[in-house]
């Protein structure tokens, strides 16, 4: 909210300077986002008189113009065309510096000597374009600073209310803060009145059918209203403050919103049948016009002024266009009203129609300024405007608003606070507040919170106005008591990422943070290649684009589109790694979400690499990394079984990850037809490791066995295989054929022609360990006949002599 | 004798120059078999001594001895010399170029978000809190009601918010790591001391505010917990992540699950206070939001309001990172392009 510093000074008369106020209200909670003097640049700009005017001898756009400010004369040269002599116009003297940071210089123009310049609107920033100078009202005495002319020798603060400082949303509430703080007095304005008109209850009668969600409503009439614009210091601090004058009527409710925060309506009485008022909330929907033009459906439930015939206004958020100010009114109802801050919300929200009065009554209003706003109306238009004020208010409800009493201690604030606060310090501190007090027991106190403060219910509430008015600056720094920290499962699966992350790092992967919702447009697309079942997924009602209009059910098209973002900027190397949910439906809780490791791989094996290693990755890259990861993380070992179900993989180059019979992981090479729609050529190579289940059981500590203290005999076969034989399988059962076989591995895989078409050859050493004896031979070539038997036998192998 | 003398003489001549002639080690043994080895020129004149008139012997025998002591010792200076010259070619044809890289990947980057939540989570570990985490997908009643924003409450505003798609209507994007308070008291008993790392959303992007973002957040309840130990724990904390010297400013502000709230400042890490473009000329840039637990919030949990008291904090990582880093586009953080990433 925009608060201009003169009028902040009507009604606390501070000593404070503008700055100072800033930091006091920033201090006290009251956010001050800016503060600047509204003149700033207009130093040497002076109100002036023109008077003569001539073309350019050189120049066909340009005049010569002659201006006073009333003790000299001066030439300027001109480029606008809008002034003629007599012309109250705005002068730039030599060294002035403009807002919009034009240094004025003596020049010369086209041979023509000009000592200043004439500003638009535009140049002094007043609009953000002008079609020529700023022409001065007629009557602007020449020789005053630009500054005094336009009511701009003034500062602007910008102050950031949170929602529950409702009653810190108008001048009047910002100056009861400042008053608290220094303990000087707010003080409001005086309101004379002359109520020479009929009694308003000849004139109108009014009725509050739904008095819970309208605690009371305040009316003033007046007569002989001729609709005018208003003078032009009210205009102009409308216009400081954001908002749009009007006419005389309408822009003192506006006015009055801004001064006192009351949002206050004003109907034209002779538009309102009965003529009378009555609020309620219908029972049924209709359809009702705002003044904006819009027709609105109003809903069962929304409140409404209603007339002797039907809606013409919505209850605190706008008025009617059946019923509003026009230019041939000449009777003004003024309503000042309190409505429950609860219905006028869910009305505007539902109507999609937020106002400065709704935002208001919204935040609270206090019900026990209405007739103050009402009388202020009336006194302030008589000021300016020949009017007969009806005499007498109706005033529904006003006999309800009662102050609230709130119990404290100062001992809580204390125990609460950590530092000492001294019953006398609260007094004080309560005394500024305008909260007056009672002793109630031995140390606690009965508080009366005035009405306008709605964020105060309860003792914390006083609490915080005790510490934020002592200043949060008095409060000590102290540490907190401490046991031993307790150590979760998130702890341990914070440590477990730690591990994950420093173990890629090291394998040349960087991590990616991708968004956790994706495109569902882009997976409804790729579905079938995706594994994309919409049934499955989580989706916004209210996504902020089509980017991100469902919940990632993977982690795939993320990496995905950063490795294709990284290719299409050169950089062709990309391993990447990203922790983060998977998020899917389930019929326990209606959605699940899984922590997920996902890792993609492009480009070369070993990028940067000169002596013959950098070849393209394949499947044993991304094997060769998520497997000694796991291992890494975990210990405990896992099986890679091929797998089928996956279509985001090559068919044929993709495995499962199973451990304890759970598949905790998946990974292969993307499937062609999903690259080529990210615009990649290359291969990639993507895995997903669901965290929790891969690493959910830790191994116990490993067990010691006696070191063997005799040697190992090495032995290497090679055997032809059919190629669908799975070569682990192989190497765990060889690892089975006897106690003395300690390791089975493979040196050595080869297809081709030498070996026949649909064969492979695989080249398996094979360490036997005793324990308690030396190997003989014969030991050895029993062992070794056994494993060429199980080759042979149980996986169609054909042994190969060299 | 005279032929012999003479002889000797020649062979030494001829010993000397073969001797310095030698290119190699087996030139040089050569030279060695020719003139003084067992079967050489000179060891040949010693051997025929004896077979000398006795007045010969002894100056023959003399002569060619010391001829072969000077062969011998020629001899072995040019083979060290040889040796010397042939390690040092070896050298040479062997040394490796140190200054190649070395085989094996380069090491990969952290994201500095992360990295800064790592940096986070680590700080209030070692100050005595335990992790916590909590689901994305959050239930109306945990993101809000429970933490005492009421349904039609304009603090609602504050936060914009995604609604999920859901049958029961009251599914949101949690705004804020904050429902994890709730969600660890309804499970645990005082003394609690939780730190709550998450991501969080809201309906929000421009260069300083992204609909994905990853907050932290603080809850420590216990009998005797005060804004004064907030203060000190959070001044702890601004150290060591900033550094020392950089004083710190706690301003009342509203949050509505916490009261008295606070917002803190820490003077402006980019120009130490004097106002800059990063700070709009403040001095101080806010970095986090605290306060003590509102009463209320523990009335939904079941904790007794007057036996205990807590304190609450949370703050946007991002924030924090882009502060360290000197970077001003949020959306950096989600492009993942290597280039930036390789940065940090």
């Amino acid at each position: 909210m925009k608060i201009p510093y003169s009028w902040l000074k009507e009604i606390v008369d501070t000593r404070l300077t503008p700055p100072q106020v800033q930091e006091a209200l920033t201090m006290a909670g009251v956010e001050v986002s800016s503060c600047r003097f509204l003149g700033e640049g207009f130093e040497s700009v002076v109100t002036a008189r023109i008077l003569e005017m001539r073309p350019h001898p050189d120049a066909d756009r340009l005049s010569l113009c002659k201006v006073t400010d009333g003790s000299t004369i001066y030439g300027i040269v001109c480029g606008a065309k809008n002034m003629k002599p007599g012309d109250a116009v705005a002068l730039a003297k030599i060294g002035a510096r403009l807002p919009n940071g034009m240094e004025i210089r003596k020049a010369k123009i086209r041979g023509q000597a000009s000592e200043g310049m004439l500003c638009s609107e535009q140049e002094m920033k007043l609009a953000e374009s002008s079609a020529g100078i700023m022409i001065l009202p007629a009557d602007t005495a020449p020789g005053m600073p630009l500054a005094d002319a336009l009511g701009l020798s003034d500062w602007l603060l910008e102050v950031e209310i949170t929602p529950n400082r409702g009653d810190c949303l108008s001048v009047l509430g910002v100056a009861r803060e400042v008053a608290s703080i220094t303990g000087e007095k707010a003080v409001l304005p005086e309101v004379p009145l002359r109520e020479e008109g009929e009694p308003i209850g000849g004139l109108v009668r009014i009725d509050v059918s739904d008095p819970d969600l309208c605690p009371r409503y305040t009316a003033r009439v007046v007569t002989g209203v001729t609709i005018a614009p208003s003078p032009d210091w009210m205009r102009r601090r409308l216009a400081l403050c954001g908002i749009r004058p009007i006419n005389n009527i309408v822009d003192i409710t506006n006015y009055l919103l801004l001064e006192l925060g009351q949002p206050m309506h004003a109907f034209d009485l002779d538009r309102l049948r009965g003529p009378r008022i009555d609020v309620r909330a219908p029972k049924e929907s209709l359809a009702f016009t705002t003044l904006d033009g819009s027709e609105r459906s109003i809903e069962p439930g929304m409140l409404l002024i209603r007339d002797a015939v039907g809606p013409v206004a919505i209850a605190g958020v706008m008025g009617g266009a059946n019923s509003e100010v026009v230019d041939g009114t000449t009777r003004v109802l003024f309503e000042s009203a309190h409505f429950a801050p609860s219905s006028i919300r869910r009305t505007a929200r539902r109507l999609g129609l937020s106002s400065e009065s709704s935002y208001r009554f919204e935040r609270g209003v206090d019900p026990a300024g209405t007739a103050y706003a009402a009388d202020r109306a009336v006194s302030l238009l008589s000021r300016f405007a020949a009017v007969s004020v009806a005499k007498g208010t109706i005033d529904v409800g006003g006999e309800r608003v009662t102050p609230r009493k709130v119990g404290f201690r100062p001992e809580r604030a204390t125990r609460v606070m950590g530092r000492e606060y001294a019953p006398e310090a609260c007094r004080e501190i309560f005394r500024r507040l305008s909260f007056p007090l009672v002793t109630s027991g031995p140390g606690s106190w009965d508080v009366t919170v005035p009405t306008h403060r709605f964020d105060i219910e309860r003792e914390i509430d006083l609490v915080e106005e005790v510490a934020r008015l002592s200043g949060y600056d008095t409060i000590p720094t102290t540490y907190p008591e401490s046991k031993a920290p307790d150590f979760s499962e998130d702890d341990r699966f914070v440590d477990l990422q730690e591990r994950a992350f420093d173990f890629l790092r090291a394998r040349g992967f960087s991590q990616a943070v991708n968004f956790s919702f994706v495109s569902g447009r882009t997976w409804e697309r790729l579905g079938e290649v995706l594994g994309f079942d919409p049934a499955d997924a989580v989706r916004l009602k209210n996504p902020i684009s089509d980017e991100t209009t469902l919940m990632r059910p993977h982690l795939l098209t993320g990496l995905l589109s950063n490795v294709a973002d990284n290719v299409h900027r050169f950089v062709d190397d990309v391993r990447l790694y990203e922790s983060g949910k998977a998020y899917g439906t389930s019929y326990v809780d209606g959605h699940f979400e899984e922590p997920r490791l996902g890792l993609i791989l492009s480009g070369k094996r070993l990028p940067g690499d000169w002596s013959g290693a950098n070849a393209p990755a394949d499947f044993f890259d991304m094997k060769g990394i998520v497997e000694p990861l796991l291992l890494h993380l975990c210990a405990s070992p896992v099986h890679v079984v091929p797998t089928r179900t996956r279509p985001f993989f090559e068919e044929g180059k993709s495995a499962d990850i199973l451990r304890a019979g759970e598949v905790v992981g998946w990974f292969g090479a993307v499937r062609r037809e999903l690259l080529a729609s990210f615009e990649l050529t290359g291969a990639v190579f993507y895995g997903e490791i669901r965290l929790r289940e891969a690493t959910a059981s830790s191994s116990p500590p490993g067990q010691y066995r006696v070191l063997p203290k005799f040697p190992p005999v090495f032995r290497d076969v090679a055997c032809v295989f059919p190629i669908g034989v799975p070569v682990g399988d192989v190497l765990a059962m060889v690892r089975a054929v006897s106690p003395e076989v300690e390791e089975s591995s493979v040196f050595d895989v080869f297809t081709g022609e030498k070996i026949g078409d649909g064969n492979k050859s695989v080249g398996i050493r094979v360490k036997l360990q005793p324990l308690d004896r030396t190997l003989t031979d014969a030991e050895v070539h029993s062992i070794h006949s056994k494993i060429v038997k199980l080759l042979e036998n149980r996986f169609g192998g054909k042994i190969r002599t060299s | 004798m005279p032929e012999t003398s003479s002889l000797i003489a020649r062979l030494r001549e001829e010993g000397l120059a073969a001797i310095a002639a030698a290119r190699n080690e087996s030139d040089l043994l050569d030279a060695k078999g020719r003139f003084f080895g067992k079967k050489g020129a000179v060891s040949g004149i010693l051997k025929g001594v004896a077979g000398l008139p006795v007045e010969e012997r002894k100056a023959v025998g003399e002569r060619a001895n010391r001829v072969r002591g000077e062969l011998e010792s020629a001899f072995d200076s040019r083979l060290a010399e040889i040796r010397e010259k042939e390690r040092v070619a070896r050298e040479g044809r062997d040394r490796l170029d140190v200054t190649l890289p070395g085989r094996g990947p380069i090491p990969g980057h952290r994201h500095p978000v992360s990295q800064t939540m790592s940096d986070i989570i680590s700080v209030f570990r070692r100050l005595g809190f335990s992790v916590q985490g909590g689901p994305d997908v959050e239930k109306d009643y945990y993101n809000f009601e429970a933490l005492n924003f009421p349904p039609e409450h304009p603090a609602r505003d504050m936060q914009d918010t995604f609604y999920v798609e859901s049958a029961g209507g009251d599914l949101v994007l949690r705004t804020h790591t904050s429902p994890i308070q709730i969600r660890t008291m309804e499970r645990m008993k005082p003394p609690v001391r939780i730190i709550a790392p998450g991501t969080v959303y809201r309906s929000d992007s421009d260069i300083t505010h992204s609909p994905m973002f990853h907050q932290v957040e603080g809850l420590a309840v216990d009998r005797n917990i005060t804004m004064a130990d907030l203060k000190g724990l959070l001044t702890e904390f601004c150290r060591m992540t900033f550094g020392p010297g950089k004083p710190l400013r706690f301003r009342p502000s509203y949050f509505p699950f916490t009261e008295p709230s606070a917002e803190v400042d820490i003077q402006c890490v980019i120009c130490g206070g004097s106002g800059c473009r990063v700070c709009k000329e403040s001095g101080w840039l806010e970095i986090l939001g605290a306060g003590m637990v509102d009463p209320s919030v523990f009335g939904f949990v079941g904790y007794d309001a007057e036996e205990y008291t807590g304190f609450a904090f949370g703050m946007g990582v991002e924030r924090i990172a882009m502060l360290r880093h000197g970077i001003s586009d949020i959306r950096l953080f989600f492009d993942n392009d290597i280039r930036f990433l390789s940065q940090f």
